[in-house]
């Protein structure tokens, strides 16, 4: 009661410049302006009306009804603002499109694709076969002829290949000496013959030897080649 | 003077009304019903866009929309809140009446008092 009091005291003297004493009741004195009396009138207007219980009912109805259509304009308002500004529409954001939705399946990635590995074969140009796409340039690099470890490969066999061809071109033509000479001088030439054959068969033979030897690992590269 | 006239005068002057009004928009928040005063209030926007589209007199009649509104809002306010609110309003404006005419009396004493020390 006492706080109800005090503010029912101190807003009427804010309306009231004039009053010395902020108290709701001032009789009309000399020093009451028009505003206390307006004030006044108010007051008592409403204590005469609230005299009758049907006028109370009606007023606490008609307070409620005037409050809750306030809000409720308060809100329609808003709403409309928010449509006339085009915020209503950004409010709600845009649907989510389920072409575009990320798929949790537990063997797709995120775009539905599968993960497992796909069988991309490519056709080599050289020997016409299909080789997997991962081991496409080391196939064509010792199918061509032109990597590093191929190009070894090679000359190594053409190295040996002249000698094998070399050793035979040159014993067939020492044989021919040798049979003209065997003609004139019989077996020394033979010897001779023979020795140079023997000399070129067994350096080429030596690098034949060499060579299946130091290329027997096969194919690896474990080990700096050398097998235990 | 009519009853509705009193009573707002009345409790805009000794600043009741504020504070019904805020314990009021306090409850309502609370309870929800402004949300769904919203929606409400949204899809009869929608509703209104979507019928008449060609003629934009929807604009215009903005009033009669909230006519529209607001007795459906009304019935959204749920029981509680509303009673609370009754009762928080009656007391108000009872205790008001009855303290006043104390006041008044003593008041009166007072006010003569200090009248002729004054004058």
């Amino acid at each position: 009661m006492s706080t109800t009091a005090a503010a029912t005291t101190t807003t009427p003297s804010t309306m009231s410049n004039n009053q010395g004493q902020g108290q709701t009741t001032i009789p009309g004195t000399g020093t009451g302006t028009g505003a206390a009396k307006t004030t006044n009138r108010i007051i008592n207007n409403f204590r005469a009306l609230l005299k009758d219980p049907n006028n109370l009912d009606e007023a606490v109805n008609y307070l409620y009804r005037t409050l809750i259509d306030d809000a409720t304009a308060g809100i329609f308002i808003e709403t409309h603002h928010l449509r006339k500004t085009g915020n209503l529409a950004a409010l709600d954001g845009l649907a989510e499109e389920s072409a575009y939705r990320i798929c949790e399946m537990p063997n797709l990635d995120i775009f539905g694709i599968s993960t497992a590995k796909k069988p991309m074969d490519c056709t080599c140009p050289n020997c016409d076969r299909l080789v997997a796409a991962a081991r496409f340039a080391p196939h064509l690099e010792k199918c061509m002829g032109m990597g590093r470890i191929s190009s070894r490969i090679a000359s190594r066999r053409l190295a040996t290949k002249e000698g094998t061809s070399a050793s035979s071109s040159s014993s067939s033509t020492y044989m021919h000496s040798g049979g003209d000479r065997g003609g004139g001088g019989g077996h020394h030439a033979g010897a001779g013959g023979t020795d140079d054959e023997d000399d070129v068969d067994w350096s080429s033979d030596k690098r034949k030897k060499k060579s299946t030897q130091s290329s027997r690992n096969n194919g690896s590269k474990k080990n700096n080649g050398k097998t235990f | 003077m009519t009853v509705s006239n009193t009573v707002d005068q009345y409790t805009v002057l000794t600043g009741d009304r504020s504070k019904i009004k805020d314990l009021l928009c306090n409850r309502l928040t609370e309870c929800g019903w402004r949300d769904e005063v919203r929606l409400l209030c949204r899809n009869i926007l929608m509703e209104k866009a979507v019928a008449g589209a060609v003629t934009s007199n929807s604009n215009l009649t903005l009033e009669q929309l909230i006519t529209e509104v607001t007795p459906k809002a009304r019935t959204l306010v749920p029981d509680a809140v509303k009673k609370e609110l009754l009762m928080k309003i009656r007391t108000i404006l009872t205790e008001n009446e009855t303290e006043g005419t104390d006041n008044h009396d003593d008041d009166e004493d007072d006010e003569d008092e200090n009248g002729t020390e004054d004058n």
